[in-house]
């Protein structure tokens, strides 16, 4: 015999009851008319923020027109291209803009190729156990800021770090392993590693096992299907990772301040320096404007030659 | 390659008491069969039989625990799966979404560095064979179910391997297209010859493809026999149960008469299935199908037959070409018969409750001890 519904109430729990009269309350101030409006509501606060940073990009481009008056230091009344001008010419701002882009480059590739096979491992091992340990691995740098990470390798590769320590056991002069542009790259390799697995591991783990079974039973031994079968499937995550890594690593501050010890300054680096040492504003700006517009113009690349990845969401436009 | 002894070998398949343990389960036990070449196969077993690690270690996907495998003569227990000569059929296809159809079917030929001024010839053949002809340029999600099941059996085909393998790939089809694929198989596997091995729970698949059947279960080979042997001489009650509508009517054997076994309820008598020699006072159960029961108003009703019970109908399911009834026999210790009616003259409807006879031959009842 089913009960009658008036017996129903006392048997679900209160947690149920409250819930059915919050959504009375939310049905009474929110009738279901404007339901229509909510997808938009819930994208306000997105759009009120991307909307303030659109705002300061406006008030940096009005600051980079204007020269840094050095009797005042005051910027400068009038509008002129003069910051740009310097910005091409100068040959501080050309290496730093060079050893930033090249540096990004070669931590993205880098990165990639360590990336695959520990999402790999992770996606595709039968044990729970080393599974859990890779994932465990990866999180823990996380709850690790970039600075702290950064002075733990200060206290490791420094001159009397642990490295030059074992070193000197053994007879060996103390290294100079810190304050150079490969110290810069491994950081930031290190650095930007868990994004690029956490990018990676899901366009793998929609690569189904059966296909690396029909690629072998096909005639394919592990390299060919590695060529043919699981790099192309796993194009988007190698994209949306690359995409990640890339413009994380091309306007990172924290790692080329630290390990570059002032010799390796990326174009952050030197953007601070004009906002908040030389105080010109002007110049700060212009650098700033042309780090979005390079960033946004290797990305547009990459999205025009190879679409856009996991990024775009499983949609192929 | 080793052509001239695998010309020479008896055997497309040979499996010598194959043993399959992983975590602890042992899925495939003292596993022993021969398959000749050009012959249909079908491994067939409820889920978790151990059909599918079966195939697979034939496919090289994993290595027996113990026992070997061989492939025309030769022990394969070494050889990686891209170095065998089987084609497989996964059972979701796994086709590669990033290439065309044509390309698919190309793979294997370029893996297999096949002289390539005669890949697109041998590709177009085999799109020909499978009935895509024209359909070689499209990407694989813009084909139809059954377009890729075609798709697949071409490229498993086309670098025309020594064995074909099917793992279930017919399991997601829709009833009316895995029909239609079923005659599909048949017909390829005819016209080229080559010695294929099914695996599938569909017991009416087996019986429609295969020139012979395996039933497994619990990890072991039930029986091995062609279709109409495994149905009408099952080894054992887990067969006959398996294949077809079977109902089980247990009792105590009473008396032994040559091959007929005489039951200690009155009248029902069955005869030996699978050499089984019982003495009397032993617990025994006859295996009748559903279809060999007759059933009518009376017993004048049921034409010639041996053995004749009254019921109850319990329940009759319509189900277009035929009446399923449930009728329950007092007299044989109040069992539930299924039976079927399929008579295309008289469309007799028992009603539920109403009181039938059912009729049945004792050459139709087979008498196990399990």
């Amino acid at each position: 015999m089913r009960p009658s519904r008036t017996s129903y109430p006392l048997s679900y729990p209160l947690s149920w009851r409250l819930m059915d009269a919050l959504e009375a309350v939310a049905a009474a101030i929110w009738p279901r008319s404007f339901s229509a409006a909510v997808p938009w509501l819930m994208l306000l606060p997105a759009v009120v923020l991307v909307g303030l940073l659109v705002l300061g990009l406006w008030d940096m481009a009005d600051g980079s027109f204007r020269t840094l008056d050095t009797a005042t230091f005051l910027p400068s009344d009038d509008y002129s291209l003069a910051n740009y001008d310097r910005a091409f010419s100068e040959k501080l701002f050309f290496t730093v803009a060079s050893r930033s882009l090249i540096g990004s480059l070669i931590v993205t590739v880098v990165t990639l190729v360590f990336a695959f096979p520990y999402s790999y491992v992770m996606v595709r091992t039968r044990s729970a156990a080393l599974r859990k340990f890779l994932l465990i691995a990866l999180f823990l740098p996380f709850f690790i800021g970039q600075v702290v990470r950064a002075y733990g390798w200060l206290i490791i590769l420094g001159s009397q770090g642990m490295v030059n320590e074992a070193l000197g056991l053994v007879g060996v002069a103390p290294i100079r392993l810190l304050y150079n542009y490969p110290a810069v790259l491994f950081g930031l390799v290190q650095y930007m590693l868990p994004f690029a697995v956490l990018m990676l591991a899901p366009a793998l783990t929609a690569i189904p096992e059966e296909m690396e079974s029909a690629a072998g039973s096909l005639g394919a031994n592990w390299v060919r299907t590695f060529i043919h079968v699981v790099l192309p499937l796993a194009k988007p995550g190698f994209i949306g990772a690359g995409l990640v890594v890339l413009t994380l690593s091309l306007t990172d501050f924290a790692i080329p301040a630290i390990l570059g010890g002032g010799s390796q300054d990326f174009i952050a680096n030197a953007i601070y320096d004009q906002f908040f040492r030389t105080s010109d504003q002007g110049m700060g700006a212009t650098l700033a404007l042309l780090l979005v517009a390079v960033g946004s113009i290797m990305v547009g690349v990459v999205f025009a030659l190879f679409g856009a990845g996991t990024l775009a969401m499983g949609r192929s436009k | 390659m080793t052509e001239t002894t695998a010309a020479d070998a008896p055997f497309a398949v040979s499996v010598r008491d194959v043993n399959m343990v992983f975590d602890g389960v042992h899925a495939v036990r003292d596993a022993t069969f021969d398959l000749e070449k050009g012959r249909f196969l079908t491994i067939l077993g409820p889920s978790g039989s151990g059909k599918t690690t079966l195939l697979r270690m034939i496919a090289g996907f994993g290595r027996p625990t113990s026992g070997e495998v061989f492939i025309n003569g030769l022990a394969v227990g070494s050889v990686p799966p891209h170095k065998r000569s089987i084609g497989m059929v996964f059972q979701k296809l796994a086709l590669f979404p990033h290439m065309t159809a044509a390309e698919n079917v190309a793979f294997p030929l370029r893996m297999r560095r096949f002289d390539a001024r005669t890949i697109p010839d041998r590709v177009q053949r085999y799109l020909d064979l499978v009935k895509l002809g024209k359909l070689g340029d499209r990407r694989i999600h813009e084909l139809s179910g059954g377009q890729q099941q075609r798709v697949a059996i071409a490229r498993a085909l086309v670098f025309e391997p020594d064995l074909l393998l099917l793992d279930e790939p017919l399991a997601a089809l829709d009833r009316k297209l895995r029909e239609e694929m079923q005659l599909e198989f048949r017909r390829i596997q005819r016209e080229l010859d080559v010695t294929t091995i099914n695996v599938t729970h569909d017991q009416r698949e087996a019986l429609v493809v295969s020139d012979e059947i395996i039933v497994m279960d619990h990890g072991r080979i039930q029986q091995k026999a062609r279709p109409e042997a495994t149905y009408r001489q099952p080894k054992n009650a887990f067969v006959a149960n398996f294949i077809g509508v079977t109902n089980f009517i247990d009792g105590v054997v009473a008396s032994i008469d040559g091959e007929r076994i005489v039951f200690d309820r009155p009248g029902f008598i069955g005869r030996s299935g699978n050499g089984f020699r019982p003495t009397s006072g032993v617990a025994a159960r006859g295996a009748l199908r559903a279809e060999q029961i007759r059933i009518g108003s009376g017993r004048e009703a049921l034409g010639d037959v041996d053995t004749v019970f009254g019921g109850t109908v319990t329940d009759a399911i319509f189900e277009g070409e035929r009446v399923v009834y449930e009728v329950t026999v007092a007299d044989l210790g109040d069992t539930t018969l299924r039976v079927f009616d399929h008579d295309p003259v008289a469309h007799n409807q028992h009603d539920i409750g109403s009181t039938v006879a059912l009729g049945w031959n004792v050459k139709d009842v087979l008498v196990f001890g399990d």
